[in-house]
């Protein structure tokens, strides 16, 4: 077969994929970017040709700190990262421990992998409602543990106001830790064991053959791992709106408030201008990864 | 001599408790959830972490299978679970059909955009879903306003949503997965006389079951568990389970042991698929981490 006739195969394979991003991730992205430069509420939707051309109003309503959505806005964006800070060295410290707990052999060990995975397949929707349960003030285990420790005095509101965050963020780290855990276990997997041997032979201690082997040698899947979840990190939604509800209040991320600001409030050119902003983020931090591993594979 | 002996044996003592203490921090909810499906409404209700003979309890005081039984008296569960049945398996076909003849091209044929389109494909990954939603659901409503579409509260327009959702890992994780069957295999068919089309249908796709099957549990796990787009595209006829566990919880009333039930039976299509399929699901995700 010519190489013509190869490449119009190949397109016709593709095109139903094609067509499907197209639809769902193209257009989107390029009318989400026009919609923040217009004028349109959910009710004027049908007439989105004929709204008004406002210019950078949206973005610099949803930035300004003299705004109500302005403020929010911001503090979501600082809550999202805040999060992300804690969330994820957290769970990749929790991953790497265990991953090395793991990469022994031990009786039961298939067993003990298949059920730390358990966090990360259960839906988050039954994760994220079963935690919900666990932090309520009154019938919780969470207080009831506290104040049988000593550790408070009455039961804390854990799933309002200033405290809501942290709540999430147990509940975020217990989900995503296993997949840290998974993916540094094949790292440590692909560790060649004569390294350890040659070591071990000069009289290294475990200590030293950690942080001269195991720790270099996980670097490179640990810098895809932590740029990942740095990226993956502003797709938060499920754990917020699951635990604390449509409105999060102080808590809010972008993805609730833009959730909220377009579906409640029905602004939905603010709506899109924050998360034109998001998205340009994203790309961001994309292109900075793929040039970090373009570096590191060459 | 006596001293490395002591020495292992408080490793392995200490090694033991670390086990413990891990498997403890991980299934710890996972009892909560299931003491919790079988007490009775009032037994939560009137459980009070202030008063010890009312402080809750990891055995129910009254065991009852009422939860279970009645999993659809006050939320309507299993409209929602035949709802997400429906999207789910659709979705895994859609995905299944679609993904398999990208990935074959990208594994066996040579062209000038591949590379771009696989950049492409990986960057959809990266964005979060809440950068697409507002003008998705503008088309939506533009669908129906032009063309007289309705793809709201249908279940194909869901269908078609999380198809699209799940393409670009099952394109990426099949093509992998083709790339193990050696290519000598599918030119012999060819030489043999079959279409690249017939090479696919007759020699690819029995060698390549297990990737498919891994996609399409992968495919129907994403469209089972799905919220965000579900708040907004959803209806009343189209509802899907991951929503309608929220529904137990109201202004009014909260009934979690309800709610822990359907959550139980919400979770069993997913960890069944699961443990099918682990191993190539797995590999899927971890290559996907560490080769790129």
């Amino acid at each position: 077969m010519s190489s013509q006739a190869r490449g119009k195969l190949a397109f016709r394979f593709i095109l139903p994929a094609f067509i499907c991003m197209l639809f769902v991730h193209i257009v989107p992205i390029f009318l989400g970017a026009y919609l923040a430069f217009i004028d349109l509420d959910i009710y004027t939707i049908t007439q989105w040709i004929r709204a008004p051309f406002v210019g950078l109003k949206n973005f610099i309503d949803v930035f300004s700190v003299r705004t109500d959505v302005g403020i929010r806005y911001l503090r979501s964006i600082w809550n999202v990262v805040y999060f992300g800070l804690i969330t994820i060295p957290a769970g990749y410290v929790i991953g790497l421990l265990v991953a090395l707990l793991l990469n022994r052999k031990f009786f039961g060990r298939t067993l003990v992998r298949s059920l730390i995975l358990l966090p990360y397949i259960t839906p988050d929707s039954v994760a994220y409602n079963v935690w919900r349960f666990i932090f309520q003030a009154r019938i919780g285990i969470v207080n009831k543990y506290l104040l049988a420790l000593g550790l408070i005095n009455e039961p804390i509101l854990w799933l309002v106001g200033d405290r809501a965050i942290y709540a999430v963020m147990i509940a975020s780290v217990w989900k995503g830790w296993p997949f840290a855990c998974l993916i540094l276990l094949a790292g440590l997997q692909n560790i060649p064991q004569e390294l350890y041997e040659a070591a071990r032979i000069d009289g290294a201690s475990s200590f030293a053959l950690f942080r001269f082997i195991t720790f270099p040698m996980l670097r490179p899947v640990s810098a895809t791992l932590l740029l990942l979840s740095a990226i993956w990190n502003f797709h938060a939604f499920n754990q917020f709106y699951i635990l604390l509800g449509t409105d999060p209040g102080k808590a809010h991320v972008p993805s609730t408030f833009i959730l909220q600001e377009a579906f409640t409030n029905l602004h939905l050119s603010k709506g899109a201008a924050m998360s034109v902003f998001l998205t340009l983020v994203v790309l961001l931090m994309t292109v900075v990864m793929l040039r970090l591993r373009r570096g590191e594979g060459e | 001599m006596k001293g490395k002996g002591l020495r292992i044996i408080l490793g392995k003592i200490l090694f033991i408790f670390a086990l413990f203490v891990v498997l403890a921090g991980v299934l710890i909810p996972y009892f909560w959830m299931v003491s919790g499906s079988f007490k009775t409404t009032l037994e939560i209700q009137s459980a009070d972490v202030l008063k010890p003979d009312l402080s809750p309890r990891w055995i129910p005081r009254r065991f009852t299978w009422e939860n279970y039984l009645r999993v659809n008296r006050t939320v309507r569960m299993l409209d929602y679970f035949r709802n997400s049945l429906i999207i789910s398996v659709g979705t895994m076909l859609f995905s299944i059909g679609i993904s398999l003849f990208a990935a074959y091209a990208l594994s066996r044929f040579d062209f000038r955009w591949k590379k771009t389109y696989i950049l492409a494909t990986l960057s959809t990954q990266m964005f979060p879903g809440i950068s697409f939603l507002i003008p998705y659901f503008m088309m939506f409503v533009l669908a129906r306003y032009y063309l007289k579409v309705p793809m709201q509260n249908t279940y194909w327009g869901m269908v078609f949503t999380y198809t699209s959702f799940a393409l670009p890992f099952s394109v990426l994780m099949l093509r992998n997965f083709l790339d193990s069957i050696p290519r000598e295999i599918d030119e012999q068919a060819q030489i043999d006389g079959c279409t690249p089309g017939g090479a696919l249908w007759r020699v690819i796709l029995p060698l390549a079951k297990p990737g498919i099957a891994a996609v399409g549990i992968y495919s129907f796990i994403m469209a089972w568990n799905e919220v965000l787009f579900a708040t907004v595209l959803t209806g009343r006829e189209t509802k899907t389970v991951a929503l309608g566990l929220l529904e137990y919880i109201t202004a009014q009333q909260a009934r979690w042991a309800g709610m822990m039930a359907a959550c139980i039976i919400v979770s069993i299509p997913v960890l069944v698929l699961f443990s099918l399929m682990q191993r190539y699901i797995i590999e899927g995700l971890v290559a996907g981490a560490t080769k790129g």
